[in-house]
Parts: C-alpha cells; sequence; structure tokens
C-alpha cells in the first residue's frame, strides 16, 4: 500500500461518476418495490418472496463478480488493487441492527430507499429522512463509539 | 384454447418496453441483477463500496464542521443521485402522493400522526444504521456478499427486529 504507483493521469472520479451510480441504485431501487411500505411489511410477515429474491440476488451477483475480478485479476479502473474491506467485528453493533431494523419496520425504509422514495413523489418519505439525518447526528454526538473503522458504510 | 397469432407489432412492443423502463416494478431477478451491477460498477469505475448512511453524514457535515466527511464527498454525490434515478424509473407516472400504503390505515389516516411516526422511525433508522455500522445497502447488500461476519450478523438482526415489530403490530391492531 506504502508504495501504491500513481498514475498521474487517472484523478479521482468526478461528483458526476458518483452522482451517476446513485442514479442507477436508486433506479433499480424504484423497480425492485424496496421503497414499497406494503412490500416491507410483506417481506417482515414472509407473506412475499420479492425482497428476499431481490436481496439475494444482489448479493450473489456483487459476490461472483468479485470473486471473477479476483480470479482474472481485474484492478479497478485506475489500476488500483480493488479491495473492499469488510466491517470489522464488533458484537454490540448488533444493538444498532435491532434499532434498524425496527425503524424500518415502523417505517417501510431503509436509508437508500426513503431517498428514493421522493424521487418517486412520496411526499411523506421527507419525514423519514429528516429523521435518519437526526439519527445520525445524534448517534455522532451522543452514541456510544468504537475503537474500530468508524468509517464502514 | 390458444388465441389467433397475432401479427408483430412494433408499436405494443415499444409501449411494453417503455412501460417497463419508466413505470412498472421489475420481477425480484431482474431488480437484484441490476442492483447487484451497480455496485460492481461503483466498485470497478472508483474502487469504492456501495453504502448509503455515509451520505446523509456527508450531508450534515456541510453543515457542521465537527462531522468528517467522505473523500471528495463522494457520498454525498451518491445519496444525491438516489431520487434522481427513482424519477427516472417512474417518468411515465409521475406525481406527488401523501398515500403511504397499510400505513395509512394504522395511523387513522391522519397526515400529523403519520409524519410523526416516519419522523420517529427516521430517527431510530438513522441512529441504528451508525450503530450497526451500516444500514441494508452497505451491510445486507455488499457487507454480506463479502461474507463479512459482523455484516452477516447485523442483516440477522435487521430482519429479527423488524419482524417482530411488524408481526406484533399487525396481529394486535
Amino acid at each position: 500500500m506504502a508504495t501504491r504507483k500513481k498514475n498521474l493521469s487517472a484523478s479521482s472520479p468526478a461528483g458526476w461518476t458518483y452522482l451517476a451510480f446513485g442514479a442507477l441504485f436508486g433506479y433499480f431501487l424504484s423497480k425492485s418495490r424496496a421503497t414499497d411500505y406494503d412490500a416491507i411489511i410483506a417481506m417482515f410477515q414472509w407473506k412475499e418472496f420479492q425482497l428476499y429474491g431481490v436481496i439475494g440476488t444482489a448479493v450473489a451477483v456483487i459476490a461472483l463478480g468479485l470473486f471473477l475480478f479476483e480470479k482474472i485479476g481485474i484492478s479497478t479502473r485506475s489500476g488500483e488493487p480493488l479491495e473492499l474491506e469488510k466491517a470489522s467485528w464488533e458484537p454490540t453493533r448488533l444493538f444498532g441492527a435491532f434499532v434498524l431494523g425496527v425503524g424500518w419496520a415502523l417505517a417501510g425504509t431503509c436509508p437508500g430507499t426513503s431517498l428514493a422514495q421522493l424521487g418517486e413523489g412520496k411526499v411523506m418519505a421527507f419525514f423519514t429522512v429528516l429523521g435518519i439525518l437526526g439519527g445520525v447526528w445524534v448517534f455522532k454526538k451522543y452514541g456510544p463509539k468504537f475503537a474500530g473503522k468508524e468509517d464502514v458504510c | 384454447m390458444n388465441p389467433p397469432p397475432t401479427p408483430f407489432n412494433f408499436q405494443v412492443f415499444l409501449d411494453h418496453v417503455l412501460s417497463l423502463l419508466f413505470a412498472q416494478t421489475w420481477a425480484w431477478w431482474a431488480a437484484g441483477l441490476g442492483l447487484g451491477l451497480t455496485a460492481l460498477g461503483l466498485a470497478w469505475m472508483t474502487g469504492r463500496k456501495l453504502g448509503v448512511t455515509g451520505g446523509f453524514e456527508d450531508a450534515i457535515a456541510t453543515q457542521d464542521p465537527s462531522f468528517s466527511s467522505s473523500p471528495d464527498r463522494w457520498k454525498l454525490w451518491f445519496i444525491l443521485g438516489i431520487p434522481l434515478g427513482a424519477v427516472l424509473a417512474n417518468a411515465g407516472h409521475l406525481g406527488w402522493t401523501f398515500l403511504y400504503g397499510r400505513l395509512d390505515g394504522l395511523v387513522f389516516g391522519s397526515f400529523l400522526l403519520k409524519a410523526f411516526w416516519l419522523l420517529g422511525a427516521g430517527v431510530l433508522i438513522g441512529f441504528g444504521a451508525r450503530w450497526a455500522g451500516g444500514c441494508p445497502s452497505s451491510n445486507t447488500i455488499l457487507g454480506v456478499s463479502l461474507g463479512s461476519k459482523m455484516s452477516i450478523l447485523a442483516t440477522l438482526g435487521f430482519l429479527a427486529a423488524g419482524m417482530i415489530v411488524v408481526n406484533f403490530l399487525y396481529k394486535v391492531f
């Protein structure tokens, strides 16, 4: 890592690159019905396979893709090794997962889909997004601190 | 009993494609494939890990300097793209709605109650996502596909809590 070869002509990707990938993500989230409160409720009630299928397919595609990248020796476009870091093991994060799960069930949406809902014209998502901003702020100020890598998301 | 074969009609075909692209929702495998390829494309083009909640932190960092932002604020760019993509996915039938599915029944159709319900749930989502080290995008989709033990545990936590709450809500009320 210390002597990573820098390609001088390849600067870091521009903002619009990330904007475009965000748009793709929002497009497919909307197509998947993950932005639909009723679909989330049906998922938690085990009444619909839809969202389990969506998550399962996405996970399988990414795992297979990364495996192939490694097998063939594909690096990132700018030539750097493709290493996606795993989240560090902090079992108490499970409590946070419970809190998020409760919120996910109550609002029928997670951070990504709440933004997609705004694009779909669901006005109520504005309140969810506002709440998420508040929750992120409160956690930073008053939540537990972790010694491990903070930036996992 | 088969209907007589209809000749290929380009207009019908085009309408069908446009409806698929800009109006309808998709089968699980098609949407899942799209989400997976998006994450792979992001990793290949930029070397970044898909994630959403970090973008909320970036958004706060623009106002509160005590928050650290991601390199180039890329996560803020990313989450600003999400609503744009959702607009495109529904470009064929855009419009505002205050309706919110079955939740409308739970809150007796009250706008105010629904707003506070979602605001409160949002706080739990934001707080929990940071505590859990990631939201369903970064943990459940990306983290699990990396085989991360932490992400798998967090995902089981999301699902367990969600199932308990939903089954309680819709059995009791």
